[in-house]
């Protein structure tokens, strides 16, 4: 799958970490978020640059530790569509 | 359309002008509010107004409809003998709605060696009722209702209205309270058996002093005592749905109320008496830094 | 104690005007300019005028409130639009949310309630099955009502997001469809101006016509004072910047069916807040405006309705004008025996 992805800009967001959770004000929308990994990982690896699915996946194995035998891309897919319904992330044309 | 009568109150930061259809709630509130000071240059926050639910339930069964500036479609009226508990409501639904100025908590909160402690609940879980003890042993009432939460300081602001006690609340606070500091009994409220305490006095004298929230508790009555742990997560989000504007203050609301979790030791404290809360409070405040 | 909402509309008129109030009439103010859904146009109006601290912060409060208002309509148009991203007609915003989304005047300290869009009636089942998809759930499941929306009234039942607890009402016309005038919805869409992010709002002079049809048909002048507010603005941004403007609004009125609305709502914007306004467009004053101007100052210091029998002409009127007798006496008839209020 070539369909490349963006998140929101860095200066929309704003993160607090709570002990197991990450909170993100999203100043858009005005909406604070309660997010678990590996969704702040892969805001975070996204970066502002348009990635496809597996580049995310590839990120993520490079910088944490994940489980054998779990397709990283399957997990990157789902948490970008929920991403995507919460207006954090977008889809790129072209 | 009928003649309206009004009163001044200052509580705290706020200023209200409550206006009624009927003299009996005000002289009520007045008779209460006796000791605080009045408004500035008679200039107000907000204005809340009791009329009767409809024109000819001013006189006959008269019906208290609640509503002011800021106002909830679908609000139940009340009969006129619980006017002064519209006149409170109507205070309540001002400040939730309107207030900007403060993150709002729906918690109690009383005050030692200049520092704070914060009951926050569900109804019946006993945080108007302790803050009422407390108050009459040695801690300073600041609030039974809302506790204002500085959005820069960090520091919790003095809301020191009437308490509200329920039920058997109202029996145990008599021991330990004069009657002369006791409103109307009103039976059978939408929410049980009600009677207001006005604070003590010296709680109404410092009203605006504030002080460092030091310790947040979430009280639970009816359970063996025990005070247990609570992750962040849970303490957040539970603040969240305990704050009526934390999404109206947008970033400064997020900042504020990140802050304060991160700095706010929390217990989850259950119990069965006032006097063990008392005991384990105590137990708690003195470990605290 | 104030007796009407004269001293709200001098305000918004002649900030100055606010000057030589005292404390007592200033909480008459605020409790009127709220009951009016005002005060954040009036904390922008009186941002430069001198006034005691407390009032200050009671404006600033407001403002504060507006602010927000706007980020989260704004917001919300921008949920609408991503839902509707594969539907390939105009989306147009209405209201306030159009005002703010194209950053004219009278979206300034606006209070916004729902999201307005008007679609092509040929893309509403498109529209809904998006929105339904995107997490809109129907607000009332009853089907007489349905049906009477789908089949009468200008817009799809109302929906509300799920999680974010906000509504959105999709019409396809300015106007209910069995009202009087009949306002021409395909028009309005070929006119639609595009912003930048891909989204429309209407032509200038069929924005003013919708805030005015808004403003006659919508009730019994209810929110008047607020939405003659909005029109002086319209009126006033829109003829400065084009000399056509009161040539395109004339012609447009007509295509819509609303110059007599529209004479009307000129010359109460003009009597209230001055508005500039065009004479031959504005006709001469009816023996009735000075009821209007009545009914549309009846608020109380306290910030009470009052005038209650001017009010209940009004609201007679008003449901006359949205349905033809012999449906209103069904409609009513069907309500009441279900146990509704009219």
């Amino acid at each position: 799958m070539t369909q490349k992805y963006r998140a929101a800009p860095k200066d929309d967001l704003i993160w607090h970490d709570l002990d197991s959770m990450m909170l993100l004000y999203h100043r858009p929308s005005g909406i604070t978020h309660m997010l678990a990994d590996p969704v702040p990982a892969i805001i975070e690896v996204m970066d502002n640059a348009p990635l496809t699915a597996a580049e995310i996946a590839a990120r993520l194995t490079a910088l944490f530790d994940l489980e054998t035998g779990v397709d990283a891309q399957d997990i990157v897919i789902a948490r970008l569509d929920e991403l995507r319904t919460l207006g954090l992330v977008s889809r790129v044309s072209g | 359309m009928g003649g309206m009568h009004q009163i001044l109150l200052k509580i705290g930061p706020a200023a209200f002008r409550i206006a009624s259809a009927w003299r009996q709630p005000l002289e009520q509130l007045e008779a209460l509010y006796k000791d605080y000071p009045q408004p500035i240059g008679e200039y107000v926050d907000f204005t809340v107004r009791l009329e009767p639910e409809k024109p000819w339930r001013r006189h006959i069964r008269p019906s208290v409809h609640i509503g002011g500036d800021f106002w909830l479609p679908d609000a139940a009226p009340l009969p006129l003998t619980q006017g002064l508990l519209a006149a409170e409501m109507g205070m309540n639904l001002q400040m939730a709605l309107g207030w900007r100025r403060h993150l709002l908590l729906h918690a109690s909160s009383v005050e030692k060696e200049g520092k704070a402690l914060i009951m926050t609940g569900l109804s019946g879980s006993g945080k108007s009722t302790l803050s009422g003890m407390l108050a009459e042993r040695g801690w300073r009432f600041m609030g039974d209702e809302f506790a204002l939460l500085s959005l820069d300081t960090g520091e919790i602001t003095p809301f020191p209205r009437l308490i509200s006690l329920k039920n058997k609340a109202i029996d145990a606070m008599q021991q330990l309270a004069p009657a002369n500091r006791f409103g109307p009994e009103m039976k059978a409220t939408p929410k049980g058996d009600i009677r207001h305490l006005v604070p003590p006095k010296e709680a109404i004298a410092r009203m605006d002093e504030t002080a460092r929230p030091a310790l947040l508790l979430f009280p639970r009555f009816g359970h063996a005592p025990e005070l247990r742990d609570m992750g962040q997560a849970e303490i957040f989000v539970r603040l969240t749905q305990a704050s009526t504007n934390y999404v109206a203050l947008g970033e400064e609301g997020f900042h504020a109320l990140t802050r304060f979790v991160d700095q706010v030791p929390t217990r989850a404290m259950d119990y069965q008496s006032v006097e063990q809360a008392e005991a384990l409070i105590d137990r708690l405040w003195s470990q605290l830094p | 104690m104030m007796r009407d909402a004269r001293p709200l509309v001098d305000a918004l008129r002649e900030p100055a005007s606010v000057k030589s109030l005292n404390g007592s009439q200033w909480t008459d103010l605020i409790s009127i300019a709220r009951a009016e859904s005002l005060i954040g146009s009036l904390a922008h109006r009186l941002e430069k005028v001198t006034m005691p601290d407390r009032v200050r912060a009671v404006l600033q409060d407001a403002i504060g409130a507006h602010d927000l208002a706007r980020q989260q309509a704004l917001w919300e148009a921008d949920c609408a639009q991503r839902a509707l991203a594969d539907y390939p007609g105009k989306i147009v915003l209405m209201k306030g949310t159009a005002y703010v989304a194209a950053n004219m005047s009278a979206g300034v300290g606006r209070s916004i309630g729902d999201l307005d869009i008007m679609v092509a009636r040929e893309g509403l089942p498109v529209v809904e099955a998006a929105l339904l998809d995107a997490g809109w759930e129907w607000v009332k499941p009853d089907p007489y009502d349905d049906q009477y929306y789908r089949d009468h009234m200008h817009e799809l039942p109302p929906l509300i997001h799920r999680e974010r607890d906000r509504m959105i009402d999709v019409h396809h016309t300015i106007l209910p469809l069995t009202a009087g005038p009949a306002p021409n919805a395909g028009a309005i869409l070929n006119s639609a101006v595009r912003l930048d992010n891909g989204l429309y709002v209407m032509s200038p002079a069929d924005m003013v016509l919708h805030s005015i049809a808004h403003l006659f048909a919508d009730g019994d002048l209810a929110g008047g004072l607020r939405n003659l507010w909005d029109i002086n603005h319209l009126l006033r941004d829109f003829s400065a910047a084009d000399e056509e403007f009161w040539t395109q609004l004339d012609s447009r009125a007509k295509v819509h069916g609303l110059g007599d609305e529209l004479a009307r709502a000129l010359r109460l914007a003009a009597a209230i807040y001055d508005a500039p306004v065009d004479p031959s467009l504005a006709g001469r004053p009816a023996l009735t405006d000075s009821l209007y101007v009545r009914r549309l100052l009846a608020r109380d210091g306290y910030g009470r309705e009052t005038r209650k029998f001017t009010r209940f002409a009004f609201y007679v009127r008003s449901h006359w004008l949205r349905m033809p007798p012999l449906m209103l006496a069904r409609h009513l008839w069907t309500k009441w025996r279900k146990g509704g209020k009219p």
